[in-house]
């Protein structure tokens, strides 16, 4: 399974690469925001894990994260892997300080966050943009209500919201989309609106938990060359994911868990778990 | 500003997603403050009465028609030196004829054919009403007084009116004490009833609560919507009230001042005032004080 993107590409159904077409096409459609734009810190850490630990006193014996220590860089892009249950999750939750480690520490963009203040979470989360399997939008509000919300509720200005949510939205391909409601999009077009909200305020970091989960393949890659293009801006990326497919192709860097335990971390890695 | 603006938009949509409960709760609030605004209006009338009845708690000592004027003089002098005594006059015959021809009906005196039956008095008004029994013990053991008390009854020629004044405050008490109760009965009613109905909004609204947290809200914006949402119950609440009590205050109190002309059935308008805002103010402390806690249960930011 181990094969570059040119490889595959050779034996791909007439079907299958059809779709890939379309989605390269669709890629070429969306305007690249501009790099000058972005806050360049490469070489600095933007997360950082010490010696983490968490343990559910639900299953005191069980740690749902054992002894996890690593860095992410600004601007990478990667992807956690691992099995159901392996601490992707909490890994996860953990970041955006849902949940508190039980030993050790976490930094994001060199903040503490075992002792940051709980006034404070907002703040580090409108750092931190989420996208989930579930897309978690708003069912009774349209695409650009939903988007324009996440500006909304941090205090923004209707000028910085009417100028800032079409151009999210025609960077995610949606732009025709604007007051359809979120029953009456795709799958892939719902998880597009809420990778839209997720980066509508710039955050310098992305955190996808499954985004393709319920998403068919070709979709899929329409999803991560999005992400992709969202990395090249200079946004950190880090998705959690059970895609094998989508790791081994991408060639990025890939943090596996298994467990709890930090099994592998790799440069332009792959899945590496037999199925 | 905009934020409040939000608020204000989001707690009105708030108000049409529950509207049974949150006409339960404003009615509520309602009928707690409409029960302690008319208690307060009561009780201030009634203080007003008291407080007159009070004024008018004075000892009358009669004086025998025979009766030596150098030991009446002594027996004012003594009374005069007395603890708790403001004022002390003297009332002649004459005089007592004369005040009662003003306040009764002239065919008595008609009937009384020029004889005066009225005896001369020695009256005693008091800075402290309620020292009213020992004062007028101390004068039926004054000994110059018994010598010219009216046809020798020393405890039949000093009358005061302790019963009725220990009656009126008494039932005071207990119209205080009543109040008091029902009011702090209501407050928890209204406020368990506030509490619900913003618990019933943060449920309604969880989904949203949930995004907002994930892209960052801060805790005042999501608690914001509630906290409003509270104080508008709060406030329709109190403005009912306020409208009740009002209405009451024009329509019926002239009436009832009407038929008790002897008793001052009135209120200030700056009193009724400061009640309006008192009632408010505890409006909206209810509204608040119920939602926050509501947040602090349910909305766990």
């Amino acid at each position: 399974m181990r094969r570059g993107s040119h490889a595959a590409q050779q034996r791909l159904t007439p079907q299958q690469a059809a779709a890939r077409q379309a989605t390269a096409q669709l890629s070429q459609a969306l305007p690249t925001l501009d790099i000058d734009d972005m806050p360049q810190t490469m070489g600095t850490p933007v997360i950082t894990f010490d010696h983490v630990t968490k343990v559910y006193p639900a299953q005191p014996n069980k740690p749902a994260l054992n002894d996890i220590s690593l860095q992410i860089y600004a601007g990478e892009f990667v992807f956690l892997v691992g099995h159901s249950g392996s601490g992707k999750s909490t890994f996860i939750r953990m970041l955006i300080r849902e949940i508190k480690p039980t030993k050790g520490k976490i930094y994001v963009a060199d903040e503490d966050l075992s002792t940051m203040r709980n006034w404070r979470v907002p703040y580090l989360r409108r750092n931190i943009g989420c996208v989930f399997q579930d897309f978690k939008l708003l069912p009774n509000k349209t695409v650009f209500e939903n988007v324009a919300f996440a500006l909304e509720v941090i205090g923004k200005s209707r000028h910085v919201i009417k100028t800032q949510v079409p151009e999210v939205l025609r960077l995610v391909g949606l732009q025709d989309k604007l007051n359809k409601r979120p029953d009456q999009l795709s799958g892939g077009e719902q998880q597009r609106v809420s990778i839209a909200r997720a980066i509508v305020n710039r955050p310098p970091l992305l955190i996808c938990d499954e985004p393709t989960g319920n998403l068919d393949p070709q979709t899929s890659r329409g999803i991560m060359d999005l992400l992709e293009r969202i990395n090249r801006t200079g946004t950190t990326v880090l998705v959690a994911t059970h895609d094998r497919e989508m790791v081994d192709n991408m060639r990025r860097r890939v943090i596996a868990l298994d467990r709890g335990h930090l099994t592998r971390d790799q440069d332009r890695g792959v899945y590496g778990f037999d199925v | 500003m905009s934020s409040l603006f939000y608020f204000f938009k989001e707690s009105l949509t708030g108000f049409t997603r529950n509207l049974s409960t949150t006409l339960g709760s404003i009615i509520t609030i309602f009928l707690s403050l409409l029960i302690i605004g008319l208690f307060l209006v009561g009780g201030i009338i009634v203080n007003n009465i008291v407080s007159s009845v009070e004024n008018e708690v004075s000892i009358t000592a009669y004086v025998a028609d025979d009766a030596d004027q150098a030991k009446v003089d002594a027996v004012v002098e003594a009374v005069r030196s007395m603890d708790n005594v403001a004022s002390v006059g003297f009332t002649t015959k004459e005089q007592a004829l004369e005040n009662f021809q003003t306040s009764n009906n002239s065919d008595i005196i008609d009937s009384l054919d020029g004889t005066n039956p009225l005896p001369a008095s020695i009256d005693i008004e008091l800075s402290d009403p309620q020292q009213v029994e020992t004062v007028a013990q101390a004068i039926k053991d004054n000994a110059d007084y018994q010598a010219v008390a009216d046809e020798g009854d020393v405890e039949g020629s000093v009358s005061y009116g302790q019963q009725s004044i220990d009656r009126l405050f008494s039932m005071v008490n207990i119209i205080r004490y009543v109040g008091v109760a029902l009011v702090a009965l209501l407050i928890f009613i209204a406020f368990v009833f506030i509490n619900n109905t913003i618990r019933l909004a943060i449920l309604a609204r969880r989904k949203e609560i949930a995004i907002m947290r994930l892209v960052g809200a801060s805790n005042g914006f999501i608690r914001g919507p509630f906290l409003m949402e509270g104080a508008l119950h709060a406030i329709i609440g109190g403005a009912l009230a306020i409208l009740c009590i009002e209405l009451v205050r024009h329509f019926a109190l002239p009436q009832v001042s009407n038929a008790l002309v002897w008793l001052p059935v009135n209120v200030e308008f700056g009193t009724v005032l400061l009640i309006y805002a008192a009632l408010l103010v505890a409006g909206l402390f209810i509204g608040l004080l119920g939602s926050a806690l509501a947040m602090r249960r349910y909305l766990k930011v």
